[in-house]
């Protein structure tokens, strides 16, 4: 990100300073000015998200949700470790309700657990589930429309689901086809 | 669809009430993690969007979108969608930047406002979180699942943009 925002940045500045060079400050104050809605706008989503992802995570809610994933866990990510998977299913849980950012937290410290047991598969497939992301609610774009007046703020509901389910089906089957594979060709050479 | 969320919400306060948690305060302390959250990515989102701004009023970013467009469009994407999709990868405020951009400029019922805002929801910032991710582990070989990250991106997002014409 360092190098694209330095060359983008910089590249900008020099245009601007032949072509319009009395309209930099202004604009770099605008760029400010949106940057303080966007993150009231924002913050509104996530104070939402937050409260009630607390509230379920105090009240083991969360705990539960994790149990009763952890079958699934076992045969998908080839794991059971109790802390790995609360934080696994957290992070699945808080990706399936289009809150990214709560998500984040939770994945770094599951990748920490995995760490411990040298999972390497489960790290990467968690990588490629969330980089692909598994949203079944959209909720900062539906918001987004919504205060822009939109007259169906939900109705990109649909293909949102397809695009986001394809891509992780996607993603993810050929991740463990790959790695599979890899995992034949390994055998066969010790053989 | 739209009992989804308050179904979630009603089953996690009963719960919650069930198990006697004292509801009020946990709230306002999930609302006070947001309030770190939002100050602690406000740096990045601030610096990016007076990049994109500047990138924007220097008329570069027209000039890129032009430069890829018959590409974007051999493959169905309206080319003002280029840009939005090429800095999602990288970040998700400056995408968002675009989003509210595009929904603004577009209407958030147009096609294009339609088509962003599935592109946006339906594809992540593979290059953040990545860094994010992997910041405290050496020697995580990445290449390939990015790169099968990206090509599934660029599947749904031509799939995103036949869809939206549909639906």
């Amino acid at each position: 990100m360092n190098v694209i925002f330095t060359v983008i940045f910089l590249a900008s500045l020099v245009v601007m300073a032949f072509v319009a060079p009395s309209e930099l400050l202004s604009s770099l104050l605008g760029g400010a000015e949106r940057s303080a809605k966007t993150a009231l706008t924002l913050f509104c989503i996530y104070a939402v998200w937050m409260g009630i992802s607390r509230v379920a995570e105090t009240s083991g809610l969360s705990k539960k949700a994790a149990k009763a994933l952890a079958p699934l866990s076992k045969k998908l990510f080839r794991t059971d470790e109790p802390a790995a998977v609360e934080n696994l299913a957290m992070n699945l849980s808080c990706n399936l309700l289009g809150i990214g950012g709560a998500a984040t937290p939770y994945a770094v410290k599951a990748i920490g657990e995995l760490e411990k047991t040298g999972n390497d598969f489960a790290q990467k497939l968690l990588f490629v589930i969330n980089a692909t992301s598994i949203q079944i609610i959209p909720s900062t774009v539906i918001a987004l429309r919504a205060g822009a007046g939109s007259a169906n703020p939900a109705d990109i509901f649909l293909p949102s689901l397809i695009c986001t389910a394809l891509s992780t089906l996607l993603a993810a089957g050929l991740f463990i086809a790959f790695e599979s594979f890899k995992g034949k060709k390994r055998r066969k050479l010790w053989r | 669809m739209a009992l989804i969320i308050p179904a979630v919400f009603i089953a996690v306060f009963a719960f919650a009430l069930f198990k006697r948690v004292k509801i009020y305060d946990e709230f306002s302390a999930g609302v006070g993690d947001a309030v770190k959250f939002t100050f602690s990515i406000l740096p990045c989102l601030a610096a990016i969007f007076m990049m994109c701004e500047l990138f924007e009023a220097s008329g570069l970013s027209d000039w890129f979108t032009k430069l890829l467009s018959p590409a974007a469009a051999a493959l169905g994407i309206p080319p003002e969608l280029t840009k939005l999709i090429l800095i999602k990868p990288f970040s998700g405020s400056g995408s968002l930047a675009y989003l509210t951009d595009i929904i603004n400029g577009y209407g958030a019922d147009s096609y294009i406002g339609r088509c962003a805002c599935v592109c946006f929801g339906s594809s992540e910032t593979v290059f953040y979180i990545s860094a994010v991710y992997f910041a405290g582990l050496k020697n995580k070989k990445l290449a390939m699942p990015v790169i099968l990250v990206l090509l599934s991106t660029l599947v749904t997002t031509v799939l995103a943009c036949l869809l939206c014409r549909v639906i």
